[in-house]
């Protein structure tokens, strides 16, 4: 802002902010680019690789993300420690039945460019499983990102009102019974 | 149509369908749409009220139509699909919970095609999205009544939250080898039916993620 002070400035433009995200009903890998952006600063005007300005990203209630299609049961993550014998292949429903963050995060990893600076942007990360956040990090946070999907509404969310708004599309014969 | 029902004499039962209520004298039932109140606007067909008449030995119920209420005009009253009479071809998905509820019973299963009127084409997208809308959660109330004294078996894991399923859950197996990018096995998200829905963004639809 050009009302700021010199210094004032300088802090406004190159401080590490802490931003947060709710991955409930969202899908992990709209979630991670989102969070991959921040934590490289691409989102930054002064933006260069090697000047280390990404935020901090806070990712809470990872245990309810939404994958679309099948991905539950066709999704497999596989690792290998490199000994024999140690090739072992997850689905994404057993992998986040085990670690309900693994998936974000393994999803952010892939995301961030392949070099040292990996590793800090993913230290740089804070995953939690529910919306019980430390109360050192909920003091740092300073902006919600918003959703990046839309989460459609149950049939229970309408009022009543909404319900009768809709018109009827169909009249169901007079001897017709069961519905 | 009147449901006339002659009684000889007051003391023989009175045979009456799908009523609750049962109080001597004049009988006031509501028969035709059971009371479910997730149905859209006030009732789509009259509802018949039973009224009962006695004179001396013969008792005489009839079931009285009262004339519909007044329903907003569809665009195109001339087609016979309902769809198509509103327009509504190729605009709507699994999350117009709104549209998808009319033409469910309330197990969740959908209607004959004979009864809504629904041209082939439609009544299987329809039902795909209705089949989608389940999977994802969004048709909490429409579930198949258990069997009485069933208590259902704690579940360990939370459900996992899902959306556009093509497949049903338990016949999907991993994909262990995914392959090169020329031969990829791809993971099939939403479904090619609804391809030609509207979209208002100059990205296609990607049904292969």
């Amino acid at each position: 802002m050009s009302s700021f002070s010199r210094s004032a400035q300088q802090w406004a433009t190159f401080a590490r902010s802490w931003l947060l995200i709710d991955a409930r009903m969202q899908p992990p890998g709209k979630i991670a680019s989102v969070c991959s952006v921040r934590l490289q600063g691409k989102h930054k005007p002064i933006y260069h690789p090697l000047s280390d300005i990404g935020d901090h990203v806070v990712v809470m209630n990872t245990r309810h993300i939404a994958f679309s299609g099948n991905k539950w049961e066709q999704k497999v993550y596989s690792s290998h420690t490199g000994y024999p014998g140690s090739f072992k292949q997850l689905t994404a429903a057993q992998m986040h039945q085990k670690d309900p963050t693994a998936i974000i995060k393994l999803a952010v990893y892939g995301m961030l460019p392949k070099n040292l600076t990996r590793r800090t942007m993913m230290q740089r990360l804070q995953l939690f499983p529910d919306d019980l956040l430390p109360d050192d990090i909920l003091r740092n946070l300073t902006e919600e990102l918003p959703q990046p999907r839309e989460i459609p509404r149950k049939l229970s969310e309408y009022t009543q009102e909404e319900r009768d708004a809709f018109p009827m599309l169909w009249t169901p014969p007079e001897d017709y019974r069961m519905k | 149509m009147a449901a006339r029902c002659v009684l000889q004499s007051a003391g023989t039962a009175l045979r009456s369908v799908q009523s609750d209520l049962s109080s001597k004298g004049l009988l006031q039932r509501t028969l035709g749409l059971s009371q479910l109140t997730f149905l859209g606007s006030a009732p789509c067909r009259g509802l018949r009220q039973v009224v009962e008449k006695k004179d001396g030995k013969t008792t005489v119920i009839e079931g009285v139509i009262e004339p519909t209420s007044e329903r907003p005009q569809p665009p195109d009253p001339t087609a016979s699909c309902p769809i198509y009479r509103w327009s509504l071809q190729n605009k709507y998905n699994y999350t117009d919970v709104l549209l998808l509820s009319q033409f469910i019973r309330s197990d969740g299963g959908m209607l004959p095609r004979r009864i809504t009127g629904l041209c082939a084409q439609e009544h299987t997208k329809i039902a795909i999205c209705v089949q989608m809308a389940h999977r994802a959660g969004l048709l909490p109330d429409h579930k198949p009544p258990l069997p009485e004294g069933h208590v259902p078996k704690p579940k360990s894991n939370p459900p996992l939250n899902r959306y556009l399923t093509r497949y049903s859950v338990n016949s999907v197996k991993p994909i262990y080898k995914t392959g090169l990018k020329w031969c990829k096995k791809r993971m099939t998200v939403g479904h090619p039916a609804l391809k030609n829905n509207v979209r208002y963004s100059p990205k296609p639809l990607y049904i292969k993620h």
